[in-house]
């Protein structure tokens, strides 16, 4: 049985060339150009992954996601245009999984849709191993080229994080919650500190990360280096 | 309390001393009256009139100067307890010691109600000053008033007074309204809870009006440039984007159209490396409409004054790494050193991160072939990130008209001339300061300093 995505956009040229390409990558297609027609093609027929428009008549993106999530565990991703930080921070928060911004490259598209549709990896292995990376669920150990590196109890709860959730997008909020506590979801102002000081402690070079991405005004994603 | 209960208290006041200093002088007569002769101890009666006359008043000084030559006559001059005198004399004595006595008060309620007036006018420029001082420091004589009126209540004496500009309210119950008035000009009503001395209150009203007066045209006069400037630059800001719509916008499209007319036709005869050159040049057009697009945005929300920046806590580490991996390969040829001790900045990380990608953009588009050094330290309570390039610098008019919109500056190239404009609006907006240098050494430095919180 193919994977069945369903495409919510109002612009017939959009969801014409996402129809093709999805299709010619295996995919099986449904197309919605309203929120409310997406939500009752999306009962009918129960979809593994939606790509989601923000910007549509009446029912907005934000909102279709957050009625979806009530009842649907399909993955979301959301499409949205350059600087509209706070729309895709509402729609991250209302369940989607991820977000790519208009224009977007296929690729890119496709890469996401992927990652999103990849459930979180339960910690079933001991010992996880990402390029250099060698994490030690057990021992709380985390090794660089096998060298011991020094993590602080946050700064391994943050990256523990990162490490089960690879390729996906993690929110402030969703970080914040998931290490610090609920009460911590909207302290973001010392996050961004926090994360730098695990890059320094895992990256080879900080200024050019390869594992820990920043989604600039989002959130931040963990990726192996290809390489 | 009320300025009627205030004037009695005081009156009681002055009644209740005034009869204690006879009583007072008259028992320290008492006293001194076996070791000198009476008659020339009534000379003591100087020293109730004397405080009197200082304290309350001249009106007072009378009344006590006639109660000590009664209270002088009565327990001391024969026929002592009566008010008649035996020794013709002593009606002479009596008579010089009263006419002291009202030379002495008259003198020293004069020199006190000098002191008084230097006093209150002391206390009155200093009002005056402070007032103008406000006034001079805002731009809003409106937002200024509440201060301003807590001075003026402290100057009248009054418990409250409340300025309102243009107002020709009635004064509530309880309240008396004061004109401010500077020559024919009316410019509101002063307020207060209780009357002021009415000669105070003058003065003061007629000083306050007219500084209220200057500071209210001043503001107009300020407003209506603001104004000027505003349509001017947004003139300039339209038939910039006109611009920038009909040619930068139009060649990318052209480009784009010919290139798939090019992959559709049957006639043209097209080799593998042809169709791929086509499809490149419609990949990199398309890069640069987005590109071109986004700068649009940024400069009309920045025009708008719709940048409202959401500062957080970013090192520079982080805010310079998100530049590179957006300029993506071409971040190859750029150079980073930052010192190691450089504190977190509080920015709004995406408005920032477009200031970096814009200069570091900007950087590689006039260096071409040399590397771009970003170099980031610590610089007197701000971080310090310093963008050099090895092109071909900046002259001293481009020094100053390079962060203007559409300056296209240098070598005539592809950009819009927008980047530099949007990093100095995003800049200002985060509270940092963006700077064009251009060394001896050669090449184009942007100096761009950020709020630390070390």
């Amino acid at each position: 049985m193919s994977t069945r995505i369903l495409v919510v956009d109002d612009e017939p040229q959009i969801l014409q060339a996402l129809g093709t390409t999805l299709r010619g990558a295996g995919y099986e297609i449904e197309t919605a150009e309203t929120g409310e027609d997406a939500l009752v093609k999306a009962k009918v027929r129960p979809p593994d992954g939606v790509i989601l428009d923000l910007v549509l008549p009446g029912m907005s993106g934000v909102e279709v996601c957050r009625e979806l999530r009530g009842w649907s565990d399909a993955a979301v991703l959301v499409l949205s245009v350059v600087g509209d930080e706070p729309e895709k921070v509402a729609a991250l928060d209302a369940g989607a999984d991820d977000y790519v911004t208009k224009p977007f490259g296929m690729d890119e598209l496709l890469a996401r849709l992927r990652a999103a549709l990849r459930r979180a990896q339960p910690e079933t292995e001991p010992v996880l191993r990402m390029g250099d990376l060698e994490i030690d669920f057990d021992k709380q150990a985390v090794r660089s080229r096998g060298e011991l590196l020094q993590l602080t109890p946050h700064e391994f709860r943050l990256l523990r994080l990162f490490a089960l959730n690879q390729g996906k997008l993690l929110t402030h909020r969703k970080i914040l919650s998931d290490v610090w506590g609920a009460a911590y979801q909207t302290e973001s102002h010392y996050l961004h500190v926090y994360v730098s000081q695990l890059r320094r402690k895992i990256e080879p070079d900080p200024a050019r990360p390869r594992y820990l991405l920043t989604e600039t005004g989002v959130g931040y994603r963990f990726v192996v280096p290809k390489s | 309390m009320n300025s009627v209960d205030i004037r009695f208290k005081r009156q009681s006041v002055a009644l209740v001393a005034s009869a204690a200093a006879v009583a007072l002088v008259t028992g320290a007569i008492f006293a001194l009256d076996s070791f000198a002769p009476v008659l020339s101890l009534g000379v003591l009666y100087v020293f109730a009139v004397l405080p009197i006359a200082v304290v309350f008043g001249l009106a007072y000084a009378l009344l006590v100067s006639v109660a000590s030559m009664l209270a002088f006559n009565w327990f001391f001059l024969a026929p002592t307890h009566t008010f008649r005198l035996s020794d013709g004399e002593n009606w002479i004595a009596l008579a010089v010691y009263l006419v002291t006595a009202l030379v002495v008060s008259a003198l020293a309620a004069r020199s006190r109600a000098r002191e008084a007036e230097a006093e209150r006018r002391a206390h009155e420029a200093t009002l005056l000053a402070g007032v103008a001082g406000s006034l001079l420091e805002s731009d809003h004589v409106q937002n200024e008033l509440r201060g301003i009126s807590a001075r003026v209540a402290e100057a009248l004496g009054v418990e409250r007074a409340r300025i309102e500009l243009d107002s020709v309210r009635r004064p509530e119950p309880g309240e008396s309204a004061l004109e401010l008035r500077a020559g024919e000009r009316g410019i509101g009503r002063l307020f207060v809870d209780s009357q002021p001395d009415p000669e105070v209150a003058e003065s003061v009203t007629t000083s306050l009006a007219s500084l209220l007066a200057v500071a209210l045209d001043r503001e107009r006069l300020g407003r209506r440039a603001v104004e000027a400037e505003a349509l001017r630059r947004s003139d300039a800001i339209k038939t910039a984007i006109l611009r920038a719509v009909s040619h930068d916008l139009r060649s990318p499209l052209t480009a784009i159209r010919t290139a798939t007319e090019g992959l559709e036709s049957t006639s043209l005869e097209l080799s593998e490396s042809d169709r791929a050159e086509l499809l490149a040049t419609i990949d990199t057009e398309t890069r640069r409409l987005d590109h071109l697009v986004a700068n649009l945005l940024d400069l009309s929300r920045l025009e708008l004054g719709a940048a409202e920046p959401k500062p957080e806590l970013w090192t520079v580490e982080t805010l310079v790494g998100q530049a590179l991996s957006e300029l993506g390969a071409r971040a190859e040829r750029v150079d980073v050193e930052l010192a190691p001790d450089l504190g977190p900045v509080e920015v709004d990380g995406v408005q920032i991160e477009r200031v970096l990608v814009n200069l570091i953009d900007n950087a590689l588009k006039f260096s071409p072939d040399a590397p771009v050094d970003v170099v980031g330290e610590q610089q007197n309570g701000a971080v310090a990130v310093r963008i050099v390039d090895h092109g071909p610098g900046l002259s001293d008019g481009e020094l100053e008209r390079v962060f203007e919109p559409f300056e296209q500056g240098r070598v005539p190239s592809r950009g819009s001339g927008l980047g530099l404009a949007i990093a100095k609006g995003f800049a200002q907006a985060n509270g940092a300061r963006l700077e064009a240098e251009s060394p001896k050494s050669g090449g184009a430095t942007f100096v761009l300093l950020l709020p630390s919180t070390r």
